[in-house]
């Protein structure tokens, strides 16, 4: 028997964080007297900001190391995982890590039965109305809790590790023990904290399971695309432009239709256009080109390509102009000018509606080793 | 032919180096991009070069670059963008370029480079030895080596020629022996400028030159889902050679007269021989004396020239080498660790010979290392080994060193 884990993290914020739950679960549960070994995703640009990457953690009870390893691997991804592990909830929305992937559910490798595991504070639907429908039963469990976030080099220690491996636990005991994660954590750190951190994610989790039926989700939107054969695509390692175009309007810039990189966004700008002053800085400072200008002077974004980095926020003369929004929020990457010129009043309803009353400050710390912190949210006058 | 006579083919006589001649046939292909970097026995062609178009008999931009890597690259990247390029090196210097080198080759672009041939240092040393050029076997670059000054001048007109066939585009290397092709002066026949136009038709990359009219990028990063896909193509661009290597020589000896027999080897001496030597570069000449010498006293030697290295004449060379006895290998370098502890061309021709049902014996000499001179009695001596071997005699070892102090 194999038991395979996926965490599925943000690069550079995340990669210390799946790596240690990775390398853990391993520990663990050579401990108990099993057999594993930890990977990451080798295809995968872990030190791109918030692309989707994917570690790995293989547990087996029976079989011998060469053939784990010979069965998980010498493969570049995995076919299935009985727990995918999910350090920040919006990829539920879909991942795409690099180019000619496409954009794939975040459930795409969960088997009947095994779990979707997400640190989030959302309810249960809020999360799977993102997911892609499948043709079995699965289950979802959540962490309360906000995503993680530090640096390559760095690792917040906020807990969720402990609590993840808890988790893993709960929905899956023939990976890891309660018993053993408490035992290691607390061998290995002589901190007892840790090992409550774990134990109380595990009965949280045990209560926060719900199963997912065949008719929830969505039809998954994207197509997943066909990888050509040797010679059907052109020789030199060519890469040709999309066409030229500058027309105004939405989509009015070129961009690459097999590498989109929007899965990579944890915020999302949202734009009052009746208070824009046509400055052009959004659209000059973009990284990613995402903005097009348009009529009167305004400037559309394109959802699909934006990244969240937050430089048009930043860079935004006017308060509330450009705010950055929790991504799951939202379920369509249409234009939001096109919105705002079929209905002004609407769509700035629309959009204060989504921005809300708080305003959060980035980065958020998301606790101190011992607690787990609420985010901190600042009224909308006192941002300045 | 009827081409020749339409127009005048043969302009004059020079005497001229090697890397003279190498130079005169840069400014005969109209050679757009030329970036250098000193290294001997290369730099004379650069400064032949430098001089050619400081006299006005070519424009072309002349770059100098700060080392070999930058050197490759530049000429790499003009060729990317249409201009015609050359660049050449030697040893180390080749050796100090070789991201250069292999990336020239993925990304399919025909810059023709010269490899003066010259041992690998430490210890530093100037003399020829075949392992800089051999270095990038496995790349995907086509390799062939001229044994005469007006060889390597009509190969450099060749090289472009099929290195930038639309079927083919793949960097072409003219490896030449350092010191003995390089720096010695021979008469040379210079062909006109009508003819060579004729010959060589313009550069045109086409739908892969790289232009703000034709916005594309190459040479991006991929994963494991693109690389083998790409390997696969430069193979099949290698496959495609072969057609395209034999039309060139066909066309050559259209327009300046019967030139070349065969593209990818010469045979000497070789129609009734029960016993052949197989080499690469000057060593012919002392070769081939040899043989003529051994003639005379009875013995049925001959010489095969192998020209071309990449592709390897596979099939060409199976069915030439079949009708002998024994053959022996001259290598002018040495594949440490290798299967047989001998040299590279060994290890080749022998896979080469592998499915014939009746395989020639076949001995292998490693010779000529880091410039060391290969006399007359020193292939006297191969062919008195491979004459042993085609007699049955197994007192010789496969590999002998030939000329090494002992």
């Amino acid at each position: 028997m194999i038991k395979r884990v996926e965490i599925n993290y943000r690069g550079i914020f995340q990669k210390t964080l799946a790596k240690r739950i990775g390398g853990d679960i391993v520990i663990i549960a050579s401990r108990m007297g099993k057999v594993g070994f930890s990977n990451g995703r080798y295809s995968d640009s872990p030190e791109r900001n918030g692309i989707p990457c994917k570690y790995f953690a293989f547990v087996s009870p029976d079989l011998e190391e060469e053939e784990l390893e010979a069965e998980c691997g010498a493969k570049l991804d995995i076919d299935e995982a009985d727990v995918s592990v999910v350090v920040d909830d919006t990829m539920v929305k879909g991942v795409e890590p690099w180019g000619w992937h496409g954009v794939r559910p975040i459930n795409e490798k969960v088997v009947e039965k095994g779990c979707l595991l997400v640190v989030s504070r959302k309810r249960h639907d809020e999360l799977t109305r993102f997911t892609a429908r499948t043709p079995y039963s699965y289950r979802l469990a959540t962490i309360d809790g906000d995503a993680s976030l530090a640096g390559l080099w760095v690792f917040k220690d906020d807990l969720t590790h402990e609590r993840v491996l808890g988790a893993i636990a709960a929905v899956d005991p023939a990976i890891i023990a309660i018993d053993a994660v408490e035992a290691y954590l607390l061998a290995k750190t002589k901190q007892e904290h840790r090992a409550r951190a774990a134990r109380e994610a595990y009965d949280a989790v045990l209560r926060q399971t719900s199963v997912v039926t065949p008719e929830q989700g969505i039809a998954w939107p994207h197509e997943t695309p066909e990888l050509p054969p040797w010679h059907a695509f052109e020789e030199g390692a060519v890469v040709r432009a999309p066409a030229r175009h500058f027309e105004m309007g939405p989509g009015g810039q070129s961009r690459n239709a097999s590498f989109k990189r929007g899965t990579t966004k944890t915020l999302r700008p949202v734009i009052r256009f009746d208070l824009c002053i046509s400055c052009t800085l959004c659209w000059l400072d973009c990284p990613d080109e995402c903005f097009d200008p348009v009529e009167g002077r305004l400037y559309d974004v394109s959802y699909a390509y934006c990244v969240g980095c937050g430089k048009c926020a930043d860079v935004c003369p006017i308060p509330e102009c450009i705010v950055m929004v929790d991504e799951l929020q939202f379920d369509s990457d249409a234009s939001p000018w096109e919105h705002y010129r079929s209905d002004p009043d609407g769509y700035t309803r629309w959009a204060e509606e989504k921005k809300g009353t708080a305003r959060y400050a980035y980065p958020h710390v998301t606790g101190t080793g011992f607690e787990i912190r609420e985010r901190e949210s600042v009224a909308p006058k006192d941002l300045g | 032919m009827a081409l020749a006579q339409e127009i005048q083919v043969w302009d004059r006589e020079e005497l001229l180096t090697g890397c003279q001649a190498v130079a005169q046939a840069v400014r005969l292909a109209d050679v757009d991009v030329i970036s250098a970097y000193p290294i001997r026995p290369y730099t004379e062609v650069m400064d032949s070069l430098s001089k050619i178009i400081a006299d006005g008999q070519l424009d072309a931009e002349y770059i100098i670059a700060d080392s070999e890597h930058s050197q490759f690259e530049i000429a790499k990247h003009a060729s990317a963008v249409g201009a015609r390029s050359f660049a050449g090196s030697s040893g180390t210097g080749w050796m100090y370029g070789f991201e250069a080198l292999v990336v020239a080759a993925t990304d399919r672009l025909p810059v023709l480079f010269l490899v003066g041939n010259r041992a690998l240092d430490d210890p530093g040393a100037f003399g020829v030895e075949h392992n800089d050029a051999l270095a990038i076997r496995d790349m995907g670059w086509l390799i062939m080596w001229a044994t005469t000054a007006q060889e390597a001048l009509e190969h450099v007109l060749i090289g472009y020629r099929i290195a930038e066939d639309k079927r083919v585009r793949m960097p072409m290397a003219l490896a030449m022996d350092g010191a003995f092709l390089t720096h010695s002066q021979h008469m040379v026949k210079l062909p006109t400028g009508d003819a060579v136009r004729r010959y060589l038709p313009p550069y045109d990359l086409g739908e892969r030159r790289l232009h703000p009219d034709n916005p594309i990028s190459i040479a991006p990063q991929v994963n494991e889902d693109w690389v083998m896909e790409l390997r696969r193509q430069n193979w099949e661009a290698a496959r495609r050679a072969k057609q395209v290597i034999a039309e060139a020589y066909q066309e050559f000896n259209g327009i300046f007269g019967p030139r070349y027999a065969a593209p990818y080897f010469t045979e000497y001496l070789t129609d009734d021989a029960d016993t052949v030597l197989v080499g690469m570069g000057t060593v012919a000449m002392p070769a081939r004396t040899a043989a003529r010498r051994l003639r005379d006293q009875g013995h049925k030697v001959g010489y095969v020239n192998l020209r071309w290295f990449r592709p390897f004449p596979s099939e060409e060379l199976r069915a030439c080498l079949e009708r002998f006895k024994a053959v022996g290998v001259i290598d002018r370098d040495f594949a440490h660790g290798s299967p047989d502890s001998g040299g590279v061309l060994l290890h080749e021709i022998r896979s080469c010979l592998y499915p014939l049902r009746e395989r020639p014996a076949v001995r292998n000499f490693i010779t000529g290392l880091g410039g060391r001179d290969i006399s007359i009695g020193d292939c006297s001596r191969m062919f008195e080994i491979a004459m042993r071997a085609r007699d049955g005699d197994t007192a010789d070892e496969l590999v002998t060193w030939i000329g090494v102090r002992e």
